[in-house]
């Protein structure tokens, strides 16, 4: 029992010398894992306004209008607003997975605390300056390895 | 000369404050390093006014006094738990020179004066009109009574060889031998006896924060509270002393390193001793209830009667008789 008590201190003891397991969190950023889901980016020149993204959206958090394209040689529309309510966006991946060009993507951002709920209401210039930590499977440099991989 | 007799306990004051306020701070900071945790660093450089935030914001908080509480015997608690604590520097020699008496009963006035404590915390816990007070208050009487026994019957195998309860005597006697040594069973059962006195880890009952909500300190807010928990500092202060002064022989330098002063030997031992209270701390699950009493009075006690007849038997062995 006595040798127990001596073992149990020489391992606190140890333990001091060991590097500290703890994250220095508001002063460092948290690393998060690939394929957290954070807050999205936008690329606005990609999106083709198919609605599919404010339509998947279990929460109806995404509301978007498009305009016609401004050059009249081109076909179809282009943005005009796209605005994300994170009060209720549970951040599920919905509608970058219907996304057929990548348009609205994942990043690895997640600080959304504010003082006022207004402000959890970000619009297309916001979303597409969220242009850090972009999750890297959607990043718009992509490195092409042979079988059609990336990393 | 009264100049100084007026400054010197005031002098001492400060440096026990500045000794609670920094004990407090490392404790936290070896516990964190033995939990593989940085501990506080958010207040000041390293954390360094931590303690002194947290001091403040006790004294800011409402001074709350229970309805039904015994008022003038809820305020008293923490003056009589506090002022025995200090009172017992008195005795304790730091150096050959920096000492406030020469006691010719040091020892035994430290030993008495600090069970007054005992009273503090018990008209404490019966003062606050509340069952987990009174049962923390109860259980720390009953707790430091008993373990003061195997306490003063450890120190006694000192006694008889220093043939003096004077402090000061103590420590010339262990010039040469440091009482660790010789008295090695009398240390383990005094440093055990010393850890319970103070209400520490293991023997943190009194305080138990998980069975007792806090013991018999729970309705005590703001500056009482700070008193409570200033008395608990200034006893390991006072204990730590006392462990360097009997045991480790004071400011005796070892291995006849006299180039460093007799203070800083002191004070190295002093915080090896409070190292290893915060380390215990880190360490040790808290004792049961039911294996506190039997532990004091059955393993404790015999042990240090037991010290005591290895010390009369082995004074008279010839060789080593000399180090008794």
């Amino acid at each position: 029992m006595v040798l127990g008590l001596v073992k149990g201190l020489g391992i606190t003891l140890k333990n001091m010398t060991k590097p500290r397991v703890t994250y220095r969190y508001p002063d460092e950023p948290l690393k998060m894992p690939d394929r957290f889901r954070g807050i999205q980016y936008l690329d606005p020149e990609k999106c083709i306004v198919c609605n599919q993204c404010a339509r998947i959206c279990p929460t109806d958090c995404i509301q978007l209008t498009g305009k016609k394209n401004p050059d009249p040689e081109k076909k179809g529309k282009v943005l005009d607003t796209f605005d994300i309510n994170f009060e209720i966006c549970i951040l599920c991946d919905l509608c970058t997975e219907v996304c057929p060009t990548e348009a609205i993507v994942m990043t690895n951002n997640y600080e959304l605390a504010v003082y006022s709920r207004d402000e959890l209401f970000k619009d297309i210039r916001w979303l597409h300056e969220n242009n850090q930590n972009i999750r890297s499977e959607n990043s718009t440099n992509l490195i092409k390895k042979p079988g059609g991989k990336t990393t | 000369m009264s100049l100084l007799a007026i400054l010197a306990p005031v002098l001492l004051l400060v440096i026990v404050l500045a000794f609670v306020t920094y004990a407090i701070l490392f404790e936290r900071k070896v516990i964190g390093w033995m939990q593989n945790r940085i501990g506080p660093n958010r207040v000041g450089p390293w954390g360094m006014l931590q303690t002194v935030a947290d001091v403040f914001k006790l004294l800011i908080k409402e001074d709350v006094i229970p309805e039904k509480a015994d008022r003038a015997l809820f305020k008293l608690a923490p003056a009589i738990a506090f002022v025995p604590a200090f009172a017992v520097l008195a005795v304790i020699p730091f150096t050959e020179t920096w000492k406030f008496t020469d006691f010719a009963v040091g020892l035994l006035y430290y030993m008495a004066v600090s069970s007054i404590t005992i009273i503090g915390i018990m008209v404490g816990g019966w003062a606050s009109n509340n069952k987990y007070a009174l049962l923390g208050g109860m259980r720390s009487a009953a707790q430091m009574i008993s373990y003061e026994i195997p306490l003063v019957m450890s120190v006694v195998g000192i006694i008889m060889t220093t043939g003096s309860l004077n402090l000061n005597d103590i420590v010339h006697s262990q010039k040469h031998v440091w009482f660790i040594f010789p008295q090695i069973i009398g240390f383990l059962v005094f440093l055990i006896a010393a850890v319970s006195e103070l209400n520490r880890t293991p023997f943190d009952l009194p305080e138990a924060e998980s069975e007792l909500v806090a013991g018999y300190h729970v309705e005590y807010t703001g500056f009482r509270f700070a008193f409570f928990m200033l008395a608990e500092y200034v006893y390991v202060f006072a204990m730590a002393s006392l462990t360097t002064v009997l045991y480790l022989g004071g400011w005796n330098a070892p291995f006849g390193l006299t180039i460093i002063p007799p203070i800083i030997w002191f004070i190295l031992k002093f915080l090896l001793v409070v190292f290893f209270l915060f380390w215990l701390r880190a360490t040790m699950p808290r004792i049961r209830v039911d294996q506190l009493m039997q532990f004091a009075w059955k393993v404790l006690l015999p042990l240090a009667i037991f010290n005591i007849f290895l010390t009369a038997v082995l004074k008279e062995v010839p060789g080593i008789g000399h180090f008794y």
